[in-house]
């Protein structure tokens, strides 16, 4: 119940194939061997036709979704004293990185609050960017801890409007619900393998709209054009520096082609996450932290007799239920949401989550308010 | 009997969160023993039942029976002297 931090299980063939390419002679991808056979390209079409993105070689690859988000910020041209407009609802991956260009080149960083579901208090953002005027808008797709989906397009619209970059989080999106960058007008889309793609661990990206110039943030060996001394400039090249993880790929490729294949809800709002609601709703001594559709199947909660910690070791190391306790790495959200200063349990399923396992959980919370 | 200590890290900065690891399994015997440094709280009825013992000072030991470690959370004022009643404890149980 801990797929909002990674997935489990992975999707069918991920584990085989990492495991085959893991037993295979390496190769070195754009030097050796046809295109068919290098995992780093099958990524980048199906990530492509994921997003909605003509070319390919917009999507740069990265370890996670962190990197990716590095990439996006760091790597941006700021000038001293350029405005960015984030919200509160954002996880450390956005929040230390502009924390840092805020110290380090003298930015003004405004952060957005968001109201008891998450979700970002619209009146306030739309104040600040006619008055800001930002160079770039951060925002999270979908909080990682109330699980509410943001409705970014009119947001990011109106901030293209205002001239500003806008990128967005997608970690807890992508492979949840459907969307393509332009349909949200997102010029840059960070994300993850290892969350609702399904994919393992040590995988991510960054879509970067061709309007976009970033340096890069890591430089280093491309394998190609090794007599350059500096990053060639090529995308995605100029923001792939290193070995990248063949095997982890390979299992990327192999769970988005088993999502392009079995495409369905994987919403907040299908039948297990709406009978856990449910169940947990009845059970008095436990506080639901409720967002209303759209959202991921993310539900948080607290407990009156446990704190979160508590509840969620007693849960794993008693009941065997793996879940997650306290800030989510998402520090600023729980001022606005109620659960201050120690944070939530939270439950986050995936679309291999059965209605017996549902059932359990229900019975260890009632065990626990007993 | 051996046992060995580590720092456990959480979301909060400055945690002093210890885990307590042993070269033995975690028996009733033990949580009773180990429950004589505070109020010990006793859920036998999980399928695996936790413990939790909470000191005069606020600082709380917690575990599960059948497993080789517990957790001892000291609060600010009770780190040194806590830790200490602590570890003196568990000597004497070794």
């Amino acid at each position: 119940m801990n797929n909002a931090a990674t997935s489990y299980p992975k999707a069918p063939g991920v584990v085989d194939k990492v495991s085959e390419s893991l037993s295979c002679i390496p190769f070195h991808p754009g030097r050796s061997g046809s295109k068919a056979d290098d995992p780093l390209d099958r990524c980048r079409i199906l990530l492509a036709e994921m997003l909605g993105v003509n070319d390919k070689e917009r999507i740069v690859l990265t370890v996670n979704s962190t990197y990716a988000l590095n990439f996006a910020t760091l790597g941006f041209p700021f000038h001293k004293k350029d405005a960015i407009i984030t919200s509160a609802a954002e996880h450390n991956s956005v929040l230390r990185p502009l924390h840092h260009l805020m110290r380090s080149k003298d930015l003004h960083l405004e952060i957005i609050p968001v109201d008891t579901e998450g979700r970002i208090i619209q009146s306030e953002y739309y104040e600040k960017l006619e008055l800001l005027k930002p160079r770039m808008v951060v925002l999270n797709h979908a909080s990682n801890v109330t699980g509410a989906i943001a409705d970014v397009k009119p947001l990011f619209e109106a901030a293209r409007d205002m001239g500003a970059v806008t990128l967005l989080d997608a970690s807890q999106s992508l492979g949840c619900i459907s969307f393509t960058a332009e349909s949200l007008h997102a010029d840059m889309v960070a994300f993850t393998g290892h969350k609702s793609l399904l994919g393992p661990p040590g995988t991510g990206g960054l879509y970067v709209n061709k309007n976009v110039e970033l340096e890069p943030v890591i430089v280093g060996g491309t394998g190609i054009r090794s007599d350059l001394l500096f990053q060639p400039e090529d995308m995605p090249t100029k923001l792939e520096a290193g070995t990248p993880s063949l095997p982890a790929f390979s299992g990327l490729a192999a769970a988005l082609e088993w999502k392009r294949d079995h495409q369905g809800d994987y919403t907040g709002s299908n039948d297990l996450v709406n009978i856990l609601e449910e169940g947990i709703q009845k059970i008095a001594g436990i506080t639901l932290i409720k967002a209303n559709h759209p959202k991921t199947p993310v539900l948080s909660f607290t407990m009156q007799n446990w704190s979160v910690e508590e509840a969620a070791y007693i849960l794993q190391e008693s009941f065997g239920i793996i879940c997650r306790s306290g800030l989510h790495c998402a520090p600023l959200i729980h001022k606005n949401i109620g659960t201050s200063p120690y944070g939530t349990v939270r439950f986050s399923l995936s679309a291999f989550n059965t209605e017996e396992e549902i059932t359990y959980v229900l019975y260890a919370l009632r065990k626990l308010t007993a | 009997m051996n046992y060995t200590t580590k720092k456990v890290e959480d979301c909060f900065d400055g945690s002093r969160i210890f885990e307590y690891q042993f070269d033995f399994t975690i028996d009733s015997a033990f949580i009773k023993e180990l429950g004589t440094l505070g109020k010990l709280e006793y859920f036998k009825d999980f399928p695996r039942p936790f413990f939790r013992i909470i000191t005069v000072k606020g600082s709380q030991f917690k575990g599960v029976e059948g497993e080789k470690s517990f957790k001892a959370i000291f609060t600010r004022s009770d780190l040194e002297k806590g830790k200490e009643d602590l570890e003196n404890k568990l000597e004497c149980l070794m």
